[in-house]
């Protein structure tokens, strides 16, 4: 690496753009670690220039690097970045890359509580800068994270807006029903006759919900709590799976609600 | 005259038999062969009805104490006649053995046919049932892959919902740069103006100073 000499605005300069050839070269040669740490010494000398916009992209850049190697860094410098970009008001993009944080703690790091602090944030930024279909995507995964981690109020809050705030716009009405059987099954796992209540309050509110398949399983599902049987749930749960597949969280959130089933009829069985 | 009697009763055998041949073999006949053997026979049995009056004259002309005789024989020839008739009869209108045979002899082996036969009916419920089970499963792929197409539908729109935003702040964004540079390039439009209006500020004082310095030349070598 250069040596640089301080002093004078000029050389700093000439400084920066050196780090960054040299990171870009240890991009080549895929030695990520040396990589992102070229870009942040890059980035922290364009914060003396004071050229904000600069220096944010290097940290960025830096994050990227480090997400191959060193999770835990790439995450420090995200947030830098994510400082700056706030300081300027960015708030679109400085969404953007709270979600990269996230992703990073959903699949490297494993913490889901600090993923569900940054989706959080992200949907924040995004609802304010008006860009509701990503702030959904941001809360839907809030949500997905909450219910396995038996936050339910918060699950169903979430779930609950998203398809009201889904269901008048005809792109996206499809999608409502889906929200609306996600709330449902949150409110199941709470308490049987919230579940009922809220069924039928959805299906007033939203009358396609009515001839959902979603909505029969949760009929059948309902019936056999209330007889605490849990052979015509495993029945209408796999009647249900044979046509659309359920995915892991579905798989989850029925499991715990047979659970309760079982754990109700335990004496009895 | 018994000699007459003797000549009718071989007349009448002769006749009778040829009666109860051609009686025997009308029922294996049909149609025109039957119609005309038929008449045949009523032919017969009619010259043996003649036959037998004959024979009646002949045996009133026989002195009685032989007579006994012969009228009993005249009696049998009588009922023999009447038998022939009833089989004649029966024969026009009853179907032969043979027909009866294949009626029945098809009912004695009927019974394998039926087996055959509900062997075949079952092997074609099974594959009837099979068609019904094979279209059910065939249906069944078909709405999985609705409800499939459905939920991939979903998410394209999904993300047709999330780039039409992105769009639109791009366009407003695009409109805020464009007004912008609007801004800048007014203003630099200012800035060369200024400078313009500098430059010639500049070269005036220029002018004036040289002329002064002229002047004041001037005046000290005119002066001198």
């Amino acid at each position: 690496m250069k040596q640089t000499q301080l002093g004078g605005n000029h050389k700093v300069e000439d400084a920066c753009e050196m780090y960054a050839r040299a990171a870009n070269m240890f991009k080549m040669a895929k030695n990520w670690s040396a990589a992102g740490n070229a870009f942040c010494q890059a980035a922290r000398l364009h914060m003396q220039l004071q050229n904000k916009l600069d220096s944010a992209t290097s940290f960025v850049d830096a994050g990227n690097a480090y997400k191959k190697a060193d999770p835990q860094e790439a995450i420090n410098c995200l947030n830098q970045a994510i400082d700056i970009y706030t300081d300027m008001g960015r708030f679109t993009i400085a969404a953007k890359h709270h979600i990269t944080i996230a992703e990073v703690y959903e699949s490297e790091l494993v913490d889901i509580e600090k993923a569900i602090a940054h989706y959080e944030q992200a949907a924040d930024y995004y609802k304010g800068e008006e860009s509701n279909s990503s702030a959904n995507k941001c809360l839907l995964k809030v949500g997905h994270y909450s219910a396995q981690l038996e936050q339910y109020q918060k699950a169903i809050e979430i779930y609950e807006q998203v398809a009201m705030n889904t269901m008048d716009n005809p792109l996206l009405k499809y999608n409502a029903k889906e929200y609306f059987f996600k709330a449902s099954l949150c409110h199941f796992i709470v308490d049987e006759l919230n579940a009922k209540l809220a069924i039928e309050k959805y299906e007033e509110m939203f009358p396609a919900f009515s001839d959902s398949r979603e909505l029969k399983l949760l009929k059948k599902l309902l019936e056999a709590h209330e007889e605490q049987n849990s052979e015509a749930f495993t029945e209408a749960v796999k009647d249900f799976d044979s046509v659309s597949r359920l995915d892991q969280w579905l798989t989850t959130m029925l499991l715990r609600i047979k659970k309760t089933i079982q754990g109700d009829a335990g004496d009895l069985k | 005259m018994s000699s007459d009697f003797e000549a009718y009763e071989q007349d009448f055998g002769t006749l009778t038999a040829e009666v109860t041949n051609k009686i025997g073999r009308i029922p294996k006949l049909s149609g025109e062969e039957k119609t005309q053997l038929v008449l045949n026979v009523d032919k017969q049995l009619e010259e043996v009805r003649e036959l037998l009056e004959q024979m009646d004259l002949e045996v009133r002309e026989i002195p009685i104490q032989s007579r006994a005789m012969y009228n009993s024989r005249l009696k049998s020839y009588k009922q023999e006649v009447e038998k022939l008739e009833k089989d004649f009869k029966r024969s026009r209108i009853a179907y032969s053995d043979e027909v009866r045979n294949e009626l029945l002899g098809d009912d004695a082996s009927s019974s394998e046919n039926q087996l055959i036969k509900l062997r075949e009916e079952r092997a074609h419920l099974l594959d009837n049932t099979e068609k019904l089970e094979r279209s059910s499963r065939r249906l069944e792929a078909g709405y999985q892959i609705a409800v499939e197409t459905e939920q991939v539908g979903q998410e394209i729109l999904t993300n047709l919902h999330g780039d039409r935003e992105k769009i639109q702040r791009a366009r407003e964004r695009l409109r805020e740069t464009d007004a912008n540079l609007g801004k800048s390039s007014r203003i630099l439009t200012g800035m060369l103006r200024r400078i313009i209006q500098n430059r010639i500020l500049v070269f005036a004082l220029g002018a004036i100073i040289l002329l002064t310095i002229i002047l004041a030349i001037y005046f000290n070598v005119r002066g001198h």
